[in-house]
């Protein structure tokens, strides 16, 4: 397979290009002027200058690739400006399926999220079926995800081939820009000012990048949901702290006291272009998490998650490895122990 | 190695890294100190502190180690650090 990663040097793109190199896969992977390539160092994989604000530099990207994986679609960093944010997300995604169709790759695979989704009816789980008939209302993040996804839709419909796949919250090595994995490191460190109940999907990032290959060789179907354990927010904190350490943080906050407070948080942080303890679209994710089902996945993709605790002991292990998070304890004093 | 050749090497390393991290932080270059945090007073985060290491590797043609670059703190840091690799992949400043 001949693959082009826009989106490479991302949390899911490296393990992607991991998972494709794996396969014997001839991986490129688009670059910017500023991305962090050292991601991918010592890898051998071609690069090429393209972003998706560049449709001309893309089709020259896709040139001569088989599967085009669109891993790096726009992600509202704030939930401040729904105008800007879905211009821009929609904007990239139509570059890229344009390129797409015109450079003849014999497919596409987008990586979307499970916020898409809609409501289940009573009595199953949310599964690809849980398409909002509308722009979701009240997300920022849900509705740029949202109107992203019926792009390729559009592409599709235009006779692209194209399958959406749709992540829970992955957790795992190379989080780098801390996504899911904040949830990780604020407990240990002790550093979450407050939390919201609500439920979210945790999925080992390796199993998604898979996956990934997976539907680009053998998808049947148009999308893919790919989770892995659903919990809710107050078990998952408890459960971090008593395999870590740290604290679960004194302040629950109700849903609606959430929104405002991270909305507040982002508004401060935005100016200076720094993070926020507890994003927006984080909010969003729990507050209208919802069990959602896999089985498709399972069944076409030979999708299997691997068990909740391994993965997050190899996410837990990789922010200790960079400086993330404190070695614990045992560790340091054999550390200090050694001759060598 | 000559004293003056090592204060050059230093010189331009560092004035490599300060360059890149000023453009990276859409700040200007005369505004940076040695002392400053990335994150704290510059507002980094850590994918911006690799893509400041990215391009520094690629200006410079040398290979930086992400575990070891992921502890830096300060500006300082990220020039001695820059340096060091510098000096052991180039062959420079071995006594």
């Amino acid at each position: 397979m001949r693959a082009l990663v826009v989106g490479g040097t991302g949390f899911i793109g490296v393990n992607l290009v991991d998972a494709l190199l794996a396969e014997g896969a001839h991986v490129r992977v688009t670059r910017r002027k500023r991305s962090a390539t050292i991601l991918l160092q010592k890898r051998p994989i071609e690069w090429a200058e393209a972003s998706l604000e560049e449709p001309e530099k893309l089709e020259r990207a896709m040139a001569g690739c088989d599967v085009v994986f669109l891993a790096g679609a726009y992600y509202p960093r704030y939930s401040l400006d729904l105008g800007a944010s879905l211009a821009e997300g929609v904007r990239g995604v139509r570059n890229a399926c344009a390129a797409a169709a015109a450079s003849g790759v014999r497919r596409l695979v987008y990586t979307s999220t499970i916020a898409t989704l809609a409501g289940a009816p009573p009595g199953r789980p949310a599964d690809e079926r849980d398409v909002p008939g509308a722009r979701p209302e009240g997300s920022v993040y849900r509705a740029v995800k949202w109107s992203m996804e019926r792009e390729v839709d559009a592409a599709r419909q235009r006779g692209l081939d194209a399958v959406t796949l749709l992540p829970g919250g992955c957790i795992g090595p190379w989080d780098v820009r801390l996504g899911t994995g904040a949830i990780v490191v604020g407990v240990v460190r002790g550093m979450l000012p407050w939390w919201v109940e609500g439920t979210v999907n945790l999925v080992d990032v390796g199993d998604v990048a898979r996956a990934h290959v997976a539907a680009a060789t053998r998808g049947r179907a148009d999308r893919y949901c790919l989770t892995g354990h659903d919990v809710r927010v107050g078990w998952l904190l408890r459960h971090l702290v008593a395999r870590y350490g740290g604290a679960v943080p004194e302040r629950e906050l109700s849903p609606d006291e959430a929104r405002a407070q991270a909305e507040r948080d982002e508004r401060d942080a935005a100016p200076r272009r720094q993070r926020v303890p507890i994003p927006r679209e984080l909010v969003d994710m729990a507050t209208h998490g919802q069990p959602v089902s896999s089985a498709r996945a399972r069944a076409d993709l030979g999708f299997a998650p691997a068990p909740l605790d391994a993965s997050l002991d190899r996410a837990h292990a990789w922010f200790v490895k960079h400086a993330y998070l404190p070695r614990p304890n045992h560790e340091a004093r054999n550390d200090e122990n050694r001759t060598d | 190695m000559k004293r003056g050749t090592m204060r050059t090497e230093r010189t331009d390393t560092r004035g490599v890294t300060i360059n890149l991290l000023a453009e990276i932080c859409e700040t200007d270059v005369s505004t940076i100190e040695g002392a400053q945090r990335l994150r704290e007073d510059l507002g980094m985060d850590s994918l911006q502190s690799l893509e400041l290491l990215s391009c520094v590797s690629e200006a410079l043609k040398i290979d930086l180690d992400i575990e070891e670059a992921m502890g830096i703190r300060t500006v300082d840091d990220a020039c001695e650090f820059v340096l060091s690799q510098y000096q052991d992949q180039r062959g420079h400043g071995r006594s």
